[in-house]
């Protein structure tokens, strides 16, 4: 696969405080790239230099070839973005925004562009103050598609779109994938990359820790399940099962907490030996996953630092 | 301590304003008081700036114009207005600026009324402006003992407890203003637009004779009611009673609006709610819009309305000049045959800031002298639009389409300079017109330079700013252009009465704008001001091509 998106040793301060540092990653033509990490990452900064909004202290950003920063105008023309904090001139309605929009874009297939207003029903008569947050997003997000764009660049675009949006929002990604379009898509999200994403980079304090395909993310996935039980159990029944990595005993042995790894299957099955009153599961945040990871000695285990 | 409560935070908000403006005001009362002594150093230029005070009425009353105290009162009379821009930018900002923000939501989800954190934030504001009228009273006094004037400190302090209050009316107009407008901005502009239109309505009854009545309309007149500085004249205690009245009837008018109004949106208007029916969720497009098409028509299209209010403002300013003039000729001709020989001319070119003796074009020039001033202002607020887009990161969807970053910028440039051009054409047809009306002669050459010979100026400090916006956020470089401009006028129309260097008369554009309705505008001059601007303009696209946004 031909690579379409090159970063490599992107580096990006500002002043003493820290950005990014020795960034480099590959993204192919027509992939679905997530880019995950906590807030405060980096994925923001990555993405401007990627846009050419921010200028990188040193390292080279290239898209279809081209240097981010001084082809800057022929990049655009094959870009759609998606800000992480959108915004717009609240005067203006909606309709009027993608229309201005439309026009810097040399104009853009009236259709599909009415098409995505119905698909996201975005009223485009009110004025952008006047949306909720998710309306405003929806706003964004349609300028970055409407134009049917080679790559798309979309700083957490989900974010503030209600169950029923983002389903279309997937669905969005998904046909433009079809297409043999590329999609750079940052996120602090775990599960909405591993839904959409073929691949995926992780990075943590401004240092990428991590590049390989979407099913890697299950070495670094953890999740807790909490079980209880109408009568007291035994610890070691869970113990050594398959993906439980830490057992702990609550209620006088009529609860269980476990961490947990990788598919709870094994665990399912054990439970159902005995009579379960309530079974819940959390998925922590990126960040307590990673605090969680790297708390050892602070360091990424050598098997997560490689890119894979 | 200073986040004890929404009082202290508030004010400790305005402790930069506080000094900054305090010290400031001080120095605009003092300047003038440094410059008398120099005008008035004989018996007969005392009598002949008295005489021709009394003809510049429209400026300001002229009461023992021939006294430091005196003199500082007439010199400063209109410049009022410049005490009035932070008050107004406070209150405007106090309530709404914070809901365009969002973070108002957070405060009032804190346990304390609405009532409660509206008055604590005027509360704020007000002891805020007490201390800066304590600050600049006490300047004024200071200055007033190293010129040899003959008030007292109390005396001082009544001159800064009467702009103080002055400044609460402005700041209680843009408070109640800003409770029928989505942003900030436009409650600061009509809030503006009023400042002007009241220092005018105050002027009449001192042009007019019997127009008393009309300018009782004006708050301004109830601030021009005491002359603390004017030994014998003193504090009108009615004056200054009327001024808290109506400051406290507006703030309390904006504070019992926004106490029962949706945060985040206007007191409603019931026959405006009825011409604006909620719309029907719409899929439409505004394929027709002129005003979408590229950057420069959206620029025009978010300058059109300002453009059209300070227009008229500047055409209606234009003719109203003319008018005056036409007033003030008559009684003007019989001082200049009496005088033409006495001390009289000198310090009606100081007073004027020109250099010729022909009536009308000095009269007219004088009052001119506000022209490039105000045209300069709206610059200011444009440019702060640019900076503020940048800061609250509007630009960054449009820098992703594929134009370029000087093409992005250059095309708000143009919408503003197309902006200027059509302020500075409109003021040429007006005056022509009124003076053709009103019969007073005037060089429609001279005038055309007047009028036209502004825009360069206004281009010069928005190129400017544009610059400085490279480096600064918002307020700081909309201080940097105000400070500026303060600095410029001062140097122009103070600078000459203290004898200062030509080198240092030359770093104001207005030194180069000179006085164009008296003898045209040299080639030189202009090209000057337009290198300069052009410079900046230059530095500034490449600033802005290279640099990186929103950080």
């Amino acid at each position: 696969m031909t690579a379409i998106i090159e970063v490599e040793k992107l580096t990006k301060s500002y002043g003493r405080r820290r950005g990014i540092a020795d960034v480099s990653f590959q993204v192919g033509e027509g992939e679905v790239f997530g880019f995950l990490g906590p807030n405060g990452a980096g994925k923001t900064t990555t993405i401007r230099v990627l846009m050419a909004l921010i200028r990188a202290n040193s390292g080279t950003a290239r898209i279809s070839g081209l240097d981010c920063w001084d082809r800057s105008v022929d990049i655009k023309r094959m870009v759609g973005y998606v800000p992480g904090e959108p915004s717009l001139d609240g005067n203006l309605t909606g309709g009027q925004i993608l229309e201005y929009f439309a026009h810097l874009r040399g104009g853009v297939d009236q259709k599909y562009l009415k098409s995505l207003i119905e698909r996201l029903d975005l009223d485009t008569g009110r004025k952008f103050r006047q949306y909720s947050t998710g309306n405003k997003r929806k706003v964004v997000l349609i300028q970055a598609f409407m134009h049917k764009p080679r790559v798309l660049v979309l700083d957490e675009p989900t974010s503030g779109l209600d169950p029923l949006n983002q389903q279309e929002f997937d669905g969005m990604v998904r046909e433009a994938r079809e297409e043999g379009r590329t999609v750079f898509l940052s996120s602090h999200v775990l599960s909405e990359v591993e839904k959409t994403c073929t691949r995926v980079g992780i990075i943590r304090e401004g240092r990428l820790v991590k590049v390989g395909g979407v099913h890697d993310l299950k070495d670094i996935k953890r999740y807790e399940i909490t079980i209880s039980f109408a009568q007291p159990v035994p610890l070691e029944a869970f113990a050594q099962l398959e993906g439980v990595t830490d057992v702990e005993r609550l209620n006088d042995g009529r609860a269980v907490r476990l961490a947990m790894q990788g598919s709870a299957d094994a665990v399912i099955k054990a439970a159902a030996h005995y009579p379960v009153i309530s079974l819940t599961s959390y998925e922590p945040s990126l960040e307590d996953v990673f605090l969680r990871y790297y708390e050892s000695d602070g360091q990424a285990p050598k098997e997560v630092a490689g890119v894979v | 301590m200073w986040f004890r409560n929404v009082f202290l935070k508030t004010l400790r908000d305005y402790r930069i304003a506080i000094v900054g403006w305090g010290v400031g005001m001080g120095l605009v009362i003092v300047s003038p008081m440094a410059s008398v002594a120099a005008l008035i150093s004989t018996p007969a230029q005392h009598a002949a700036l008295a005489s021709i005070a009394a003809q510049f009425a429209w400026n300001a009353d002229p009461v023992k114009a021939d006294t430091v105290g005196g003199y500082a009162t007439f010199k400063i009379g209109v410049f009022v207005f410049i005490a009035c821009i932070w008050p107004l930018l406070a209150a405007s900002r106090m309530l709404r600026g914070e809901e365009d923000r969002g973070s108002l939501d957070v405060l009032l989800s804190a346990p304390r009324t609405r009532l409660t954190i509206a008055l604590q934030k005027v509360a704020a504001m007000w002891t805020a402006l007490l201390v800066i009228g304590l600050i600049s009273g006490v300047i004024a006094y200071l200055g007033g003992r190293a010129f040899k004037a003959d008030f007292t400190l109390a005396d001082g302090l009544m001159w800064g407890l009467d702009l103080a209050l002055i400044c609460m009316v402005f700041g209680g107009v843009a408070l109640l203003i800003s409770q029928f407008t989505h942003e900030r901005g436009p409650a600061a502009g009509a809030t503006g637009g009023l400042l002007v239109v009241f220092i005018v309505v105050d002027m009449v009854h001192r042009v007019i004779s019997g127009t008393d009545w009309l300018s009782r309309l004006s708050p301004i007149y109830y601030y021009n009611l005491s002359k603390p500085l004017i030994t014998g004249y003193g504090t009108s205690a009615g004056g200054m009673l009327a001024m808290l009245a109506i400051a406290v009837v507006l703030t309390g008018a904006g504070i019992w609006l926004f106490v029962r109004r949706d945060v985040g949106d206007v007191v409603k208007v019931p026959w405006l709610d009825r011409i604006a029916r909620p719309a029907a969720p719409s899929r439409s497009l505004p394929v027709g819009d002129w005003s979408l098409r590229s950057v420069y028509m959206r620029s025009l299209g978010m300058i059109a309305m300002p453009t059209f209010w300070w227009t008229l403002g500047f055409a209606a300013s234009a003719a109203w000049m003319i008018v005056a003039v036409n007033q003030l000729a008559s009684k003007m001709n019989a001082l200049f045959a009496s005088a033409q020989s006495s001390p009289a001319i000198s310090v009606l070119k100081n007073i004027g800031g020109g250099s010729s003796t022909e009536l009308n074009g000095l009269i007219l020039g004088a009052m001119f002298e506000l022209m490039p001033v105000l045209l300069m202002a709206f610059a200011v607020t444009q440019v702060n639009r640019w900076s503020a887009d940048e800061d609250e990161g509007r630009l960054e969807i449009v820098l992703s389409t594929p134009k370029s970053r000087p093409a992005v910028l250059l095309g708000r440039f143009a919408a503003l300079a197309t902006a200027t051009v059509i302020v500075g054409v409109v003021t040429l047809v007006t005056a022509s017109v009124a003076a053709s009306i009103g019969g007073v002669a005037l060089d429609g050459g001279n005038l055309a330079a007047a009028t036209l010979g502004m825009i360069p100026l206004g281009l010069l400090i928005a190129a400017i700013g544009y610059l400085a916006a490279g480096w600064l956020r918002t307020a700081a470089d909309t201080g940097l252009l105000s400070f500026l401009l303060a600095a410029w006028f001062f140097i122009s129309f103070i600078g000459p009465d203290l004898k200062w260097p030509d080198a240092t008369l030359r770093l104001s554009p207005f030194y180069y704008y000179g006085t164009p309705l008296l003898h045209g505008m040299t080639l030189a001059n202009l090209a000057v001001v337009i290198g300069v601007g052009a410079v900046a303009l230059a530095l500034g696209t490449l600033r802005f091509a290279r640099k990186d946004i929103g950080v």
